[in-house]
């Protein structure tokens, strides 16, 4: 098990530097100088070409990637051009800012969509199984940035329950926190059971055709015997891929969620690195998107045995 | 449900601490630094103008009068400036402000190791340079220059120097790194939450410089009314009006888009106030067909510019091809002239001109607080009534800047932000392109009036000056003005005062009604 762990690890060494290098050249190719964005549009040619020099933006693209590339190395992601703040402890910090929102609310969509798709499943083209399909489909198709302002104008407008707008770290005061976690996490929740009641049933479906099902039944078993014990186990592998795909993409931002809920996640952080130009918190970011993405599907790997014994990480 | 929700805000409600009157107000990105002048974009400038105050400031159109100055002479060479220090000024952290404390804050700005955004200005890389700071007594400071100059203290108290803003030596840690600005302004430093929010306090011993009993630009009166201001970091226009709308923000810049929602709303107000910044079409008079100053002016004619503004201002703009804001005490009867709007004078100019419908592309940006889209989309319709080839190309507003200071551009719609004197305007586009690839006009005439503006002193020879420029502007048309920027803000029915000057919020005079 443990050379299966570090042999992934070490397989993810390769996508990592790619990824490096593939983020670190294109943001240099989209055209914008952060050094004139930073001194704002009555800067003169000398003072943009000073701070380029200061940023070190005037080497040549392979030198500032190989300083970069060894200060990481050493732990040093640099500091971010628009307001100095180092780049690890910022993105790390942003990172579990998004990170309480993506996994509390993957593991509700999960627990509310898995049963809910074995269910659709088993009463398949009944009454409840076009209900449930139905929304599961309404749900995944309504853009998240449009559902989450339903929700605030709902429940904290209209409402008054939850805050419209704000954020209270949950170190601060954990009640207060959680308060404004709820509509972005209710968003994510409803959007993600979607794609989930979808994977659940269509997986279950595909077990409960199969000939050990109708020899479970013909022993006698009940139908809560031969859904849950021996149905769902096995038509629960592709479900737990997806949701260890969605919780990867997830914690690679939530952009739109943190804008519309004022959330000071890493998904607005990229965004506004981007738009300001501010390479080293751009690839600060993208690097550990990915390597979150990475740990996620090792996670995801090698917890599949538990629900499907062929699958033997050796 | 709802019993348990409505339990945890009272919860939070009472576990809050308590701030008495406090106005919210969002900011649509955080901000760069909390250090005068130094890392800097507008919405800095904008709560540092609450910390730290000049020895001089702006007033709404324009003048400059004195701030923590009582009042100031200038010898009769135009190198000596006396500033004598107004009594009873305090910093924050109580202690006096003395001549001492203006002739630190100065020779730490014009340290290089500060980093200071205006350094440039008054070292002499530029035309002036700052010879000596010196105290005559403790209320009485003297600043010497190098060269005569009509715009020096109006680059005093320019935002992007952090309007020269004197600050106590408390400010700076024992290593020198700067801690926290301990200004003398209205409002004291609090808190900031980076991407969240920032705090600012109010400052209780704050004494206004002389005044009428009403704000104006950055003199006048200045009291703070209310004990805190939150300024919030919200990026998203509709999540600002569902925080106005449930009371949580009390003001907040909106999309002009949405000036029809709170124009009639039972508990929002709309509020709209002129700024100095200006919305116009930047010309490449280098460009093979625009080069020719005929096609520029048949351009500049094609424009119904009253409909045009109308339309893509959403109806607060009013039409003005001035470089010069319409409410500056410069904006004379000869800056109301423009290109009146002639659709045959300017088909007959483009086929003096020998135009054959080569394309012409304006550059704009989809920001949605500027105007750039709309009015490029409303220009090349009406161009086209005439005859021109125009097309529209949209970029991110990073990429539009990359275009425009390598001079990699046809026309860009675009807005300037607010400068308070007309030479600092005209330096953002008259110069010799060869030099600053990013300068409109190279025109030696428009340099040599610019130049002659930046050491006049007199105010009706600058008049002269700033008129003579603006008729050679409308013969040769560089760039087509089309209106002065404008604030749109929605608020809370309850605010009181106006909550905006040039672009970012002024919270001073301003309080909520409980």
């Amino acid at each position: 098990m443990l050379r299966f762990i570090l042999n992934r690890l070490l397989m993810a060494l390769p996508t990592i530097a790619f990824v490096s290098v593939t983020v670190f050249a294109l943001i240099r190719f989209i055209p914008g100088d952060p050094a004139a964005l930073m001194l704002g549009d009555g800067a003169e040619p000398h003072q943009i070409a000073a701070m380029r020099t200061e940023l070190g933006l005037d080497q040549s693209m392979p030198q500032q990637f190989l300083i970069w590339a060894g200060n990481v190395l050493q732990g040093d992601f640099g500091r971010s051009i628009v307001n100095d703040e180092a780049v690890l402890p910022l993105v790390v910090s942003r990172f579990m800012v998004s990170a309480e929102i993506v996994v509390v609310a993957v593991l509700l969509a999960s627990l509310i969509a898995v049963p809910a798709g074995v269910i659709a499943a088993w009463r398949q083209n009944s009454l409840m199984d076009l209900a449930l399909v139905g929304t599961a489909t309404v749900l995944l198709s309504i853009p998240t940035f449009w559902l989450g302002l339903l929700l605030l104008l709902l429940f904290g407008l209209k409402l008054g329950w939850l805050p419209v707008l704000g954020y209270v770290s949950l170190a601060d005061n954990v009640i207060g926190g959680m308060l404004y976690l709820v509509l972005p996490i209710m968003t994510l929740v409803i959007h993600e059971a979607g794609v989930l009641i979808r994977m659940a049933r269509a997986s279950t479906l595909e077990v409960l055709r199969l000939d050990y099902i109708t020899h479970a039944r013909a022993k006698g078993l009940s139908e809560g015997a031969v859904l849950w014990r021996h149905a769902f186990k096995n038509a629960f592998g592709p479900t737990w891929t997806m949701i260890g795909l969605i919780l990867g993409n997830l914690l690679g931002g939530i952009a739109v969620i943190e804008t519309v809920f004022t959330i000071p996640g890493l998904g607005r952080l990229m965004v506004d690195s981007i738009f300001a130009r501010d390479y080293p918190v751009i690839q600060g970011c993208l690097l550990l998107v990915s390597l979150s993405y990475v740990l996620v599907n090792l996670v995801v790997d090698l917890l599949y045995p538990l629900f499907d014994p062929r699958v033997v990480a050796e | 449900m709802s019993k348990i929700l409505l339990a945890s805000c009272m919860f939070i409600a009472m576990a809050a601490p308590s701030f008495g009157s406090e106005i919210i107000v969002a900011l649509n990105a955080d901000i760069r630094s909390n250090n005068p002048g130094v890392n800097r974009d507008g919405n800095t400038d904008g709560v540092i103008r609450h910390i730290v105050e000049g020895l001089v400031g702006p007033t709404d159109n324009g003048e400059i009068k004195p701030l923590l100055a009582e009042r100031f002479e200038t010898s009769e060479d135009g190198l000596t400036y006396t500033f004598t220090l107004r009594d009873g000024v305090k910093f924050h952290n109580g202690s006096p402000l003395t001549a001492d404390d203006v002739v630190w804050t100065f020779k730490r700005y014009l340290d290089p190791a500060t980093k200071w955004s205006c350094l440039s200005d008054f070292n002499g890389t530029k035309k002036t340079k700052i010879e000596s700071v010196e105290a005559k007594d403790t209320k009485t400071v003297v600043i010497k220059i190098n060269s005569p100059s009509g715009a020096f203290l109006g680059s005093l108290s320019r935002p992007e120097c952090g309007y020269s803003g004197i600050l106590s030596k408390a400010s700076i840690n024992a290593d020198g790194t700067f801690a926290q600005p301990i200004g003398t302004g209205p409002f004291r430093w609090g808190e900031w939450k980076k991407s969240e929010y920032i705090t600012l306090t109010k400052f209780d011993d704050y004494v206004s410089p002389a005044n009428d009993g009403k704000p104006d630009g950055l003199v006048g009166s200045k009291r703070p009314l209310v004990d805190r201001v939150k300024l919030m970091i919200i990026p998203d226009g509709a999540t600002v009006k569902a925080g106005l709308e449930s009371g949580v923000l009390q003001a907040s810049d909106i999309p002009p888009s949405l000036i029809p929602e709170y124009r009639n709303h039972p508990t929002l107000q709309l509020i709209v106030a002129p700024n100095n910044g200006k919305n116009l079409f930047y010309m490449q008079t280098k460009d093979k067909v625009l080069s020719n100053p005929a096609v520029r002016r048949a351009m500049a004619a094609a424009l119904d510019l009253d409909e045009l503004v109308a339309a893509a201002s959403n109806g607060t703009g009013s039409a003005s091809a001035s470089i010069i804001a319409s409410h500056s005490a410069y904006f004379s009867e000869v800056q109301k002239k423009r290109i009146p709007y002639d659709p045959g004078a300017a088909k007959k100019e483009l086929e003096d001109a020998g135009y054959k419908g080569e394309p012409i592309t304006i550059i704009a940006n989809k920001r949605g607080d500027v105007p750039s889209f709309p009015a490029a989309v409303i220009a090349q319709a009406m161009m086209q009534q005439v005859g021109l080839n125009v097309q529209i190309e949209v970029l991110d507003y990073a990429t539009q800047v990359e275009r425009r200071r390598a001079g990699n551009y046809q026309v860009i719609s675009q807005s300037v932000a607010p400068r308070f004197d007309p030479v600092f305007a005209y330096s953002f586009y008259v110069g010799d392109k060869s030099k600053d690839p990013s300068l409109m006009w190279d025109d030696p005439k428009a340099i040599e009036l610019m130049n002659a503006a930046y050491v006049e002193r007199d105010e009706t020879k600058r008049q002269a000056i700033f008129d003579e420029f603006h008729e050679l502007m409308l013969r040769e048309m560089p760039g087509i003005f089309l209106y002065d920027m404008v604030d749109v803000w929605g608020a809370t029915k309850k605010l009181k005062g106006l909550p905006v000057w040039q672009s970012n919020p002024r919270l001073w005079e301003v309080s909520i009604e409980d």
